[in-house]
């Protein structure tokens, strides 16, 4: 069949389209057009069927495991596809690797080394316990974000676009080194020795929850990075939608309790700001595609993030 | 209803407009009067009611475009205003040893010329339904100037101010404290200049082209 590649704007981007076998999928129309173009490696490629001009339906993306044939509506000779460049991409793994590592690195120089005196403030530097474990539990989280990262996780896309690694780690590691510069200032108040034991305890048993669901998540998906979407079930999901994100919020909290500083309060609202949104998305997703027609399950009614606001 | 509720906007609007507009007109009078009369050191004694009236009355153009009565996105709003009401009273109420210097004469004349045009403009377009060609022309033209101007001043104030934010503490909070916060006035007023640097080049190329799409749009039709 002959495949007509054009951009949004209608211009084609192959002169001359591209042959390919009646069987072939759309994988191979990716690898194709890689050859044809150089710069556009399949990660690149958004690939959707034409929608008619004026109408408001979202268009069709091209998934790259199904036939081409699939994609034709009736004329299996010829077939016209719209592209997009999503510009350069990295893999979710390398733009995790690096915003996790800011927050890891940076906090524990505000510990260790001598950093305070740049700011005016010379002399001695009482470390009050509550500070070391803070680092402890910080330090931990990270830690255990990036062996979740490369070990556990397993990701609906490939790739994420490269100007993310930018915007992405510009906030962990501004909001690292800020809460880290709070945290272990020499003029740093602790909280009584109850409410820190109470805001890493709690803090501690949601990481451990939190693990646990990264698990549970990561067995929904076949291990050959099929990606696709399932119902979330056993443990919190039972009750919640992203119970892996209200419990990396709980986890948050926890160190905040702890450690009561503005810096990791606001830290917390902007974190759970970005993740109910994330977490609206994708309760939304997972309710249109679980509709409970054609023999699907219907998405059992739940709350989205936070019990008992949302 | 919705006709009740349409022409209802359309009043309040034109009100909004023209009030403020008549509190630019007179900022931009009172400036040049004692500009002539007493010299720049006095201007603002002279202009400084009018001037915090009108400018924190655009504080309302936030709530407008929120709510929707206004098409304008906030988000090019929120940064004209904030650095606007920053100069009015985080600099020059705050810090009177920078009140008779003369950047204040060319802050004011830069200011409430642009915002005579911009307030007019919408004004007319409320109460006419449009406003006059020479009108938009003035107000997609005069920021060529007007910008450089405004900007120079705001940036020269505030660096004027530095040494006396430094020295008087105002607005600071110090460690240690229950939340562990800190926060220090003079440094954000450090940062404040420097997001000029970026910013002022952004804000005026964006100028640029609003005024390509305004005129030949206007030309067209």
């Amino acid at each position: 069949m002959k495949v007509t590649v054009v951009s949004r704007s209608g211009k084609e981007v192959i002169k001359g389209g591209i042959d390919l076998g009646d069987s072939a999928t759309v994988a191979d129309l990716q690898e194709a057009i890689h050859r044809r173009t150089r710069k556009f490696y399949p990660s690149r490629q958004r690939l959707t069927l034409p929608i008619q001009p004026g109408s408001k339906e979202r268009p069709v993306v091209l998934n790259f495991k199904k036939s081409l044939k699939d994609y034709c509506d009736g004329n299996l000779d010829y077939l016209t596809v719209v592209f997009k460049d999503l510009g350069s991409q990295v893999s979710y793994r390398t733009l995790f690797f690096w915003e996790y590592l800011g927050p890891l690195v940076l906090y524990p120089i505000f510990y260790y080394f001598p950093v305070y005196q740049y700011f005016g403030y010379k002399g001695e530097r009482i470390i009050h316990p509550v500070q070391t474990y803070a680092l402890y539990y910080w330090c931990f989280h990270y830690f255990k974000r990036i062996l979740e990262t490369f070990f556990v996780h397993r990701f609906s896309h490939a790739t994420s676009p490269l100007s993310n690694v930018f915007r992405n780690c510009a906030y962990y590691w501004s909001f690292g080194s800020y809460i880290a510069y709070c945290v272990n200032h020499p003029l740093y108040t602790p909280v009584s020795y109850h409410q820190m034991k109470i805001g890493f305890g709690f803090g501690l048993l949601c990481q451990i929850s939190n693990f646990y669901c990264h698990i549970l998540l990561r067995n929904l998906r076949k291990p050959d990075g099929n990606g696709g979407y399932q119902i979330p079930r056993g443990f919190l999901f039972n009750i919640v939608t992203c119970a892996n994100y209200t419990t990396e919020i709980y986890q948050l909290l926890g160190f905040n309790i702890a450690t009561q500083t503005v810096a990791g309060y606001s830290f917390l609202a902007v974190a759970t700001i970005i993740m109910t949104n994330w977490a609206l998305a994708k309760h939304r997703r997972l309710k249109k595609i679980f509709d409970g027609k054609d023999g699907r399950p219907k998405y059992p009614r739940r709350w989205v993030i936070l019990p008992p606001f949302l | 209803m919705a006709g009740f509720l349409s022409l209802l906007r359309r009043i309040y609007l034109s009100l909004y407009n023209w009030t403020v507009f008549f509190g630019w007109l007179q900022v931009f009078y009172l400036a040049v009067k004692t500009l002539r009369e007493s010299g720049h050191e006095q201007v603002y004694n002279a202009v400084e009611r009018p001037l915090q009236f009108a400018q924190t009355a655009a504080l309302l153009e936030i709530i407008h475009g929120l709510v929707g009565l206004v098409r304008s996105p906030i988000s090019a709003t929120l940064p004209q205003i904030s650095s606007r009401l920053y100069l009015t009273w985080g600099i020059l109420w705050s810090f009177p040893q920078t009140q008779g210097h003369v950047l204040v004469t060319s802050l004011v004349i830069s200011w409430s010329i642009t915002e005579i045009i911009r307030y007019s403009f919408f004004g007319m377009k409320e109460v006419l339904g449009f406003a006059p060609s020479w009108l938009l022309w003035l107000r997609y033209s005069t920021f060529l100037l007007l910008y450089p101007t405004g900007i120079t001043s705001e940036v020269g104030l505030i660096y004027v101010a530095l040494p006396y934010i430094k020295a008087s503490e105002k607005y600071c909070i110090r460690m240690p404290n229950k939340w562990n916060f800190s926060f220090d006035y003079f440094y954000m007023a450090i940062v404040a200049l420097a997001t000029y640097v970026p910013g002022s080049p952004h804000m005026y190329i964006y100028m640029l082209g609003q005024r390509k799409k305004a005129l030949s749009k206007s030309k067209k039709e």
